[in-house]
């Protein structure tokens, strides 16, 4: 039954308070495909540009930017370590694995998944090379604090090929088949460098 | 027969309704407390190795991450700048934001303290972020507006244990409140998965069932031991083409009120397998906080942590 305020309200007017009354729906719809917009393929949904132009800045500035693609497209198909080698003053070489994972404890492994996360999928990149000086001088602080004297800081990155065949003597295969490794970022020290 | 248009406009009214009726205010505040104590131990967790990551000192000073990040983002970094004071803020607001969200002390200032600790240190080193980073920032978004309060609240709790009088005679806590923050969540866990099912639709090595095994390989995701009969072709196929299924099934089953236990169960069961297997951090965890916005209390169990007189609330059967 109308209501006398009702009858009285015209058609643009009562669309508006609809829309008002449903604020938590249109709220909750338009999150959802800003969210599905944002995390999806490009390929496969082609009003992503359109989407994610509108949505971008909210999403950045409020922190609720996501993705969902661990081991999408495809997993990777090699093992990935990075090490850190700093040449000594008096000529010894320290040797740090700084992602080899398996070598160590359940805790640990744990505790430091954020280090495979930086080193294995960031810091060995070519595309983040920016990331390779920074992370040298940190090493090179580090390392006086701990009474070395670095005169050069390599970054070495390692990897072994998984074999395409899925056998259980092959999950234990990572200290036999052979390794490879490239340095990827060489810098000498100088001797006054942040004394 | 229904019209396809009737169909869809019965569909659009009744998400609408599903949206905007008011619900328990149970499952948010199970919602709530599990997630804060999992914000804790991911604090826990990356503690210690904080001024590495964070700090001006650390592995990215302040002129390279600038170069890096692009778009305004809130954080605690706006009022402090490129200052290792920020490192102790985050953390105070961490602790002070993960206590207050597990045990319900002031529970929406305490998911603006998570939800400001965790972009903060989201804007400050995104290469460092896992998926679980992603749920914690999310989930304590929409808990700033979500009411929760009076349940499962350890000072509400404190204070019906020590004036049992008084809290019989007020208005109990968890009446219906307005469900918007527990719909947007919900519907935020089946974009996860519908999405990350579809990313792995595309990619060859899982459409030939060899995805997981190749996972099962690379020693840097190795975790605890598993028996040799999970590591041939036959049950990585099983396990390539069960998580697709269940990535790809579980956001439409559901919704399907007599499916929905056994896809959440089925669901934990995936999730805990994937952390004996594999080494990433707390994203399994911290997933399964959202499945408890999917449960349905019983309508006379207990609210709080300490017993009470009165029933928590009545609620209407579950859509």
């Amino acid at each position: 039954m109308k209501t006398p305020l009702s009858s009285t309200v015209t058609p643009p007017a009562a669309l508006l308070q609809g829309i008002l009354r449903r604020w938590p729906t249109i709220l909750v719809v338009g999150y959802a495909l800003a969210a599905f917009s944002w995390t999806m393929p490009a390929s496969l949904f082609p009003p992503k540009p359109v989407i994610d132009g509108v949505a971008e800045g909210p999403l950045l500035l409020l922190g609720l930017w996501q993705s969902w693609d661990m081991f999408s497209p495809d997993p990777r198909t090699i093992d990935i370590c990075v090490e850190l080698r700093c040449t000594n003053r008096d000529g010894t070489i320290d040797r740090r694995m700084l992602s080899d994972m398996v070598a160590m404890g359940y805790y640990e492994r744990w505790q430091k998944d954020r280090w495979r996360k930086y080193f294995n999928d960031h810091l060995r990149l070519d595309d983040e090379h920016a990331l390779w000086q920074p992370f040298a001088e940190y090493a090179a602080r580090r390392l006086r604090e701990e009474g070395h004297d670095p005169t050069a800081i390599e970054l070495v990155r390692w990897w072994r090929p998984c074999d395409p065949a899925i056998r259980p003597d092959l999950r234990a295969d990572v200290r036999q088949t052979p390794w490879q490794s490239h340095v990827f970022h060489r810098w000498g020290v100088p001797r006054e460098w942040g004394r | 027969m229904m019209s396809p248009w009737a169909g869809i406009r019965r569909a659009v009214v009744a998400f609408d309704h599903w949206v905007r009726d008011p619900v328990d205010p149970r499952p948010l505040a199970w919602f709530r407390s599990w997630l804060g104590l999992l914000s804790l131990v991911n604090l826990w967790l990356l503690w210690p190795d904080m001024p590495m990551w964070l700090g001006d000192d650390g592995v990215l000073p302040a002129a390279v991450h600038r170069d890096l990040v692009g778009g305004t983002r809130i954080s605690i970094f706006m009022i402090t700048g490129s200052s290792d004071a920020a490192i102790g803020i985050i953390r105070g607001l961490g602790i002070a934001g993960g206590l207050g969200l597990w045990l319900g002390i002031f529970p929406r200032c305490a998911a603006f303290c998570a939800w400001l600790a965790a972009v903060s240190y989201a804007y400050r080193n995104m290469d460092i972020l896992h998926s679980g980073d992603n749920l914690i920032r999310i989930g304590s978004f929409f808990l700033m507006f979500a009411r929760t309060g009076g349940v499962f609240s350890l000072p509400q709790s404190v204070r019906r244990w020590f004036f049992p009088q008084a809290s019989s005679d007020s208005q109990p806590p968890g009446g219906l409140v307005p469900a918007w923050p527990q719909r947007i969540l919900q519907v935020q866990l089946c974009i996860l998965y519908l999405v990350a099912g579809i990313w792995k639709a595309t990619g060859p090595t899982w459409r030939n069932g060899s995805a997981v095994g190749l996972v099962l390989q690379l020693g840097e995701f190795q975790r605890f031991p598993i028996p040799d009969f999970f590591l041939t072709p036959v049950m990585s196929q099983v396990m390539t083409y069960g998580t697709l299924a269940f990535e790809l099934g579980f956001p439409l089953l559901v919704w399907i009120p007599s499916m929905r236990i056994p896809v959440l169960l089925a669901g934990l069961a995936f999730h805990a397998g994937l952390d004996w297997v594999m080494n990433v951090q707390m994203f399994q965890w911290l997933i399964t906080a959202y499945y408890l916005l999917w449960l349905k209390p019983a309508s006379s169990s207990p609210a709080s942590f300490a017993p009470r007189s009165a029933p928590a609330c009545s609620v209407r059967p579950a859509r």
